[in-house]
């Protein structure tokens, strides 16, 4: 049953873009939302690993998103290399990254392993915003090379076909003894060390695997815009995989890629009802989360735990 | 670097200091009674900061009087918003998990500072300094503006009026009861949720108090809450978190190490905070005051 469903949702995402290329500029420009909705989806998974899955709350994800983009757009702008080889050099890239800063932050739980995500992460900003010669600062880097094969609808194909193995990844990491064990560890860490697993370890782990899903959607999301910027890293973004979480539901493995679409749809529609609203939208965004938090907590995560604890 | 510079410089960072004190108290305060980390305590700064401007535009003739009347009229105001926002909205996450409460500190940080945006437009403020603080004062041969001078004097006088409220009065002494035993106080009579509200207000009155004071130290934008805001956590994660003598000891390591630090490696100097406080949490994590939890 869930196997002819998700079959069928397959089929109609494959087969959007060349409905929607049907409407013209309209349809392009939604192609290229849709683009981007995937890549987001992706990132807000590749957050919720270790925030549903590891019940570790990371304020500096954004970092690796940035580091898989400056790794693409450096790669291909500045020694023309191949997208797809930069591309596979993005999550390679931000696991590097990732297991140092792991290595220090796995040290800490609770605020404090948020609050030194934070810190790395703005660290990491705060070196690309400075460093002028490598990353451009402020300015960013402009003009990625687009390889022509990349139509819109080509590059929505690759994202999708990208975000489909990653969720067929993530599912198996998830599934797995590794996968099981990470719950094991966010359900009762002190009871975890007692039977003998190496807490620090497994979510060391697990915050490399996140970092590197985290900088592959970073390098897909530099070559559709085909710029980088530091904004990319900065500690805003690592909210927006959050909140889209939050709202998605954290407890299971589609739902952040669920939220981050709804979110990003709803954004559309706003500026799309009119070019004034755009600016309303942080208000928006900010009240949907308050009425998440405030009372869909005890809906979204708070129905997840009904549900467990009846299981047990 | 001669020493009469060392000290003109030592005296820029510790002014520097003093105000990002009288900001990140608020916020360790706050984080210690209420154990939320208010992400949205720096939105209330930068809100004292544009209300100091639009009242300072009423008020134009710039004297010292009206200055003062700032002072005393924007911090409660902002403590009053604190009032509002803590009653209706962050009491009732308090014994959720620490994600839901920071998220709603953060829903209120979207909220807050698009509001400004749509009140005050994206453009660059100021309040001009009153005559008597508007000169500057010659420190051996350098000339040092009076108002930093003034900012001297005020963090230091608010320092020891947290001092004096916390460790001499019955009021303080409740607070550091709400910090380390809430329920037994609770158990002893006292209304625990109505010294949570009062500790909240204070937070934000200082958070007004510290935009007022930036308000003519430099010009206001909208990018100075999130800015603010994370100067305010590497404070407090330095000095420990809920320690008031922890976050003066921080503020000034932050406000004289940005401006030592700005002399050699130039703008760099703004990883500063950043580096120290990465260091800190790796070190000592509960920070240089604070006590280990469990």
């Amino acid at each position: 049953m869930n196997w002819i469903a998700a079959a069928l949702v397959l089929i109609l995402l494959v087969s959007l873009p060349f409905v929607l290329m049907k409407f013209g500029k309209i349809g392009e420009y939604w192609v290229w939302v849709s683009t981007e909705m995937i890549i987001m989806g992706l990132f807000a998974m590749s957050l919720n690993l270790i925030l549903g899955f590891g019940g570790m709350v990371s304020f500096g994800h954004a970092a690796f998103f940035g580091v898989g983009a400056y790794t693409v757009a450096l790669l291909m702008k500045k020694a023309s290399v191949p997208f797809y080889l930069a591309l596979a050099a993005a999550p390679l890239v931000a696991a590097i990254a990732a297991t140092i800063i792991g290595w220090f932050c796995v040290r800490l739980i609770g605020l404090y392993f948020s609050i030194l995500t934070l810190a790395f992460g703005q660290l990491l900003y705060m070196i690309v915003f400075q460093w002028y010669t490598f990353t451009g600062g402020d300015d960013g880097i402009h003009g990625i090379p687009r390889p022509e094969i990349l139509t819109p609808t080509n590059y929505y194909l690759l994202c999708l076909l990208i975000f489909v193995m990653c969720f067929m990844l993530m599912r198996m990491i998830v599934n797995s003894s590794f996968g099981l064990t990470i719950r094991t560890v966010r359900e009762n860490m002190e009871r975890s060390k007692f039977i003998g697993i190496n807490v620090r370890s497994y979510q060391w782990l697990n915050f490399i695997i996140a970092g590197a899903f985290a900088g592959l959607s970073g390098g897909l999301f530099a070559e559709l815009n085909r710029f980088a910027q530091t904004e990319f890293l900065h500690w805003s973004k690592s909210a927006e995989p959050i909140l889209a979480s939050l709202v998605g539901g954290m407890y299971s493995l589609v739902g952040p890629a669920i939220g981050a679409a709804v979110l990003m749809f709803l954004k559309i529609i706003l500026q799309q009802a009119h070019k004034a609203l755009i600016e309303t939208w942080a208000i928006v965004l900010g009240c949907i989360l308050l009425l998440v938090v405030l009372f869909a907590p005890s809906g979204l995560v708070g129905i997840y735990r009904k549900v467990f604890s009846k299981s047990e | 670097m001669t020493f009469e510079y060392f000290v003109f410089m030592l005296l820029n960072g510790l002014s520097q200091g003093m105000l990002l004190f009288i900001i990140a108290s608020g916020l360790s305060l706050v984080f210690g009674v209420l154990r939320v980390i208010n992400f949205a305590h720096g939105s209330l700064y930068m809100i004292g900061a544009y209300l100091a401007y639009s009242l300072s535009a009423t008020l134009t003739d710039g004297s010292m009087l009206s200055f003062l009347a700032l002072l005393v009229a924007v911090p409660p105001a902002v403590a009053i918003l604190g009032f509002v926002v803590e009653v209706t909205l962050f009491r009732r996450v308090y014994r959720e998990e620490h994600l839901l409460q920071l998220l709603l500190t953060y829903s209120l940080v979207l909220i807050l500072d698009d509001v400004v945006r749509v009140i005050w437009g994206g453009d660059p403020r100021n309040v001009a300094r009153p005559d008597l603080l508007a000169g500057s004062v010659d420190i051996m041969g350098l000339a040092l503006p009076t108002y930093n001078v003034f900012i001297l004097v005020i963090g230091p006088v608010i320092a020891l009026g947290l001092w004096l409220l916390l460790y001499k009065t019955r009021t303080g002494n409740i607070i550091r009861a709400a910090v380390s035993f809430p329920d037994t106080l609770g158990a002893l009579g006292v209304n625990v949720s109505r010294v949570m509200t009062a500790t909240f207000m204070l937070g934000c009155w200082l958070a007004g108090l510290g935009g007022v004071l930036v308000a003519a130290l430099a010009s206001v934008d909208l990018g100075i809450g999130m800015e603010k805001i994370i100067e305010s956590f590497a404070v407090v994660v330095i000095g420990g978190l809920g320690s008031v003598g922890g976050a003066l000891l921080g503020s000034l390591i932050i406000g004289v190490g940005i401006t030592f630090f700005q002399l050699p490696f130039g703008r760099w100097a703004l990883v500063f905070p950043y580096l120290v406080m990465a260091a800190v949490l790796i070190i000592r994590p509960w920070g240089l005051f604070g006590k280990p939890e469990r």
